[in-house]
């Protein structure tokens, strides 16, 4: 089951970067960007499950050696990471507003008056 | 009491970007004391660790909410301060008190200015942060504020063209680096159940497994991306070009630092895998060819930031060369570059923002003949100029010739030729440079004033004074370089070579020991020893690469097709300097005063021009395209 779940995160991850090379859409590639960060919390989450573990709330007398529980650090750094991935990609939304604004396409091929 | 320094400047900065927008939105003299004074407090604070960690030797540890280690194992979030995270953090927070002072008045013309400074502070404090913690997670979040208000601070002037779409490109190619990093990280921490640095370096050294190195190659991924090392480089060219020129200048003076702070963390202490022949290679040969393409893409621009940008780039390879020598000459030369990158080119991108300030543009076609009206800020240009090409005696020659020598000295020691053609290749980026100023001081400074510049006036008093101090700075570290090695650079090249003392402070005495096998010694070389100031014997050299160069560069002059017709002489076209095609036909333009060497490698520039091609995928595609290169180098070397 655990299998299931790299295999699950690579194969986000590895999408995610397709989109974002490939797709000439930037609003594509924004999604592609929101994919990978997805793969990366799966693998986050996946690293800290322990099978058969209880949740790590415990008060200082309950726990003894021997008790099993997921390791909660992950759980932590996933959080913090999905709040980044959310502002990321309201950032990025917004600077792709404005492109299309200014450029008036969302054409990437377009977008480059920045070059060479 | 000095424990506390390090969190307290950290606090300071991202306080105060909470305060900016509370109490600065409508004031605009409550905005700018806030500003001024949380970038003075962590500059102060700075300074006042210098006695205690520079010349006592000591390693300040801090852990937040006092989580200290529970047998042997840290679970809380620590800030540990060693000589080299005090030297970034020096350089750090010199470029945000200067770039704060500066912006006082540069900016003034722009207007939702307290967003200007919350995102300029918040920026600050995550660099400061970057460099001064302990912890890999928090090293995560710190890359993501920075890389965050990075973008924000790119895209201010959204009215214009760049900004937005330089921002675009950033965010694009930032995110991807900063994914890989977290994933680096969340991977070590699957294989050792802790995320402190000191920690982590201890139990490497028991082996390494195919996950470990699987997540140096990600976190190796992860730092390029922030030195804007070759093939990622694009991205910095633009958002450089883009943002304010306050915020170019932090962003070329700490950000891209943290890229070089973290590659030396990672290489040197928490993976120690700086003593493989292999990494010395990778890293040079990526530091070579970063220097290398970044000065011939600067000769090919009209543009006075770009083409700053570009050098940026360009020096950052000196630094990334020198860096991945492994050797303690290497590592001198490398840090003392990339703090002179950081005072010469602050200061150049503030002479471009003053220039802007003054004139409305920074086109290189269109100005001309500045140096009577802005006599100052040509003069900072100047001593700039030549800092950044390594003339005597400013800052640059004395990081330059070091680095000339760390790699002659390991070609020697190696017997590898490559490292000698890397010390050639070294010298003739240097030439390149001192060409590419020559051509901006004449055609910005020098040369005809057209008409529509003659009300220019000099750049504000408020805007000369940060100049003058950093200009100050590059003629004192070029004159005084004994001092500066004494004080600033041994204890970090030393804090490097020997991490023993980082991690025992962290975890409690003897836990290096329990896990390394052999402990280095710190190497104690003297400046005579290096025997670097032999400014004769470079001269020399000097010449005769500016001869080979010009050599090169005539070579081809009979199929350039001078005619013995003198009508067509005086057409102008062929001119021994002012010559070439009128801009709209071609790439290298009428006024370019290198039109014959451009014309000459015409196909070179031409290629890597185009291969610069502004398209987000690309970018992106090239930032995959190293992090292939680092996993297959890593399972081949490192396994």
């Amino acid at each position: 089951m655990m299998l299931l779940n790299y295999i699950c995160c690579v194969f986000l991850i590895v999408l995610g970067l397709y989109t974002v090379i490939v797709k000439k859409n930037i609003l594509k590639i924004v999604i592609g960007l929101g994919i990978i960060d997805y793969g990366v919390n799966i693998l986050i989450i996946s690293i800290g499950y322990n099978p058969g573990g209880t949740a790590p709330i415990f008060t200082p007398g309950e726990i003894k050696p021997g008790t099993f529980f997921v390791d909660p650090i992950p759980q932590a750094l996933t959080l913090t990471s999905i709040v980044i991935g959310a502002c990321v990609t309201a950032m990025a939304l917004s600077i792709v507003i404005k492109i299309y604004k200014k450029y008036g396409t969302l054409d990437s091929t377009k977008i480059r008056r920045l070059n060479g | 009491m000095i424990q506390h320094f390090p969190v307290l400047a950290i606090m300071t900065l991202f306080l105060a970007s909470f305060l900016v927008v509370l109490f600065g939105s409508r004031n605009k003299i409550v905005r700018g004391i806030i500003t001024m004074v949380a970038s003075t407090i962590p500059l102060v604070l700075m300074i006042c660790l210098i006695k205690p960690i520079m010349i006592e030797g000591q390693v300040i540890s801090y852990w937040l909410g006092n989580w200290e280690p529970v047998n042997g194992w840290a679970i809380g979030i620590g800030i540990e301060v060693d000589a080299l995270s005090l030297f970034f953090a020096l350089i750090v927070t010199l470029t945000v008190f200067l770039s704060a002072f500066y912006s006082l008045k540069y900016m003034s013309r722009d207007d939702t200015l307290e967003k200007y400074y919350v995102l300029f502070l918040m920026l600050s404090g995550a660099v400061l942060g970057l460099v001064l913690t302990g912890d890999l997670f928090n090293l995560f979040i710190m890359i993501e504020i920075l890389t965050f208000a990075a973008v924000a601070l790119t895209a201010f002037r959204n009215n214009e063209d760049g900004p937005l779409e330089a921002a675009f490109k950033y965010l694009v190619v930032g995110s991807i680096g900063s994914s890989l990093t977290l994933t680096g990280v969340i991977l070590l921490y699957s294989q050792l159940h802790t995320l402190n640095m000191a920690q982590i370096s201890a139990m490497l050294q028991n082996g390494q497994n195919s996950t470990t190195v699987f997540a140096f190659a990600l976190l190796l991924t992860g730092f390029s991306i922030k030195a804007f090392i070759v093939p990622v480089h694009p991205v910095a060219a633009d958002a450089y070009t883009a943002a304010p020129t306050s915020a170019s200048m932090a962003l070329a003076g700490m950000v891209n630092k943290t890229g070089v702070y973290g590659i030396i963390r990672l290489l040197y202490i928490i993976f120690m895998t700086m003593g493989l022949s292999s990494v010395q290679n990778l890293i040079v040969t990526i530091g070579t060819v970063t220097m290398f393409l970044g000065v011939t893409m600067a000769l090919n621009q009209h543009d006075f930031k770009r083409l700053l940008a570009f050098h940026s780039i360009s020096q950052i390879g000196y630094v990334i060369t020198a860096i991945g020598l492994g050797t303690a000459l290497g590592l001198t030369g490398g840090l003392y570059h990339a703090m002179n990158h950081t005072l010469f080119k602050g200061m150049l991108f503030l002479c471009a923002g003053a220039v802007l300030y003054s004139a409305g543009t920074t086109n290189l076609d269109r100005l001309g003949g500045l140096a009577k009206k802005m006599p100052q800020t040509c003069a900072i240009f100047l001593i700039g100029a030549f800092s950044i090409s390594g003339i005597p005696p400013f800052n640059g020659f004395v990081s330059k010739w070091l680095i000339y020598q760390a790699t002659y000295e390991r070609a020697s020691q190696t017997g590898n030729f490559g490292f000698a053609l890397v010390t050639v290749i070294a010298v003739v980026v240097s030439v390149m440079t001192l060409a590419s100023f020559i051509k901006v001081s004449q055609s910005v400074f020098f040369g005809e004033l057209p008409a529509e510049f003659s009300n220019v006036k000099e750049a504000p008093v408020s805007m000369r004074i940060p100049m003058w101090i950093m200009a100050i700075l590059c003629i004192l570290t070029g004159v005084l370089p004994a001092q500066v090695y004494q004080y600033l650079i041994r204890p970090a090249v030393n804090a490097v070579l020997s991490p023993v003392k980082y991690i025992n402070v962290m975890m409690g005495n003897g836990y290096a020991e329990k896990f390394l096998s052999k402990v280095q010694a710190a190497p104690d070389k003297s400046v005579a020893l290096a025997g670097y100031w032999q400014p004769e014997s470079w001269l020399l050299l000097f010449v005769i690469v500016l001869a080979a160069v010009t050599v090169a560069a005539l070579l081809g002059k009979k199929d350039r097709g001078v005619s013995s017709s003198s009508a067509e002489v005086t057409d102008g076209k062929y001119a021994t300097f002012y010559s070439g095609e009128k801009n709209e036909f071609s790439r290298v333009g009428g006024s370019d005063l290198f039109w014959g060497l451009k014309y000459n490698l015409r196909h070179y520039f031409g290629f890597i021009g185009n291969i610069h091609s502004g398209v987000v995928n690309d970018y992106a595609l090239w930032a995959v395209m190293i992090f292939a290169v680092y996993i297959v180098f890593a399972f081949i070397f490192l396994l």
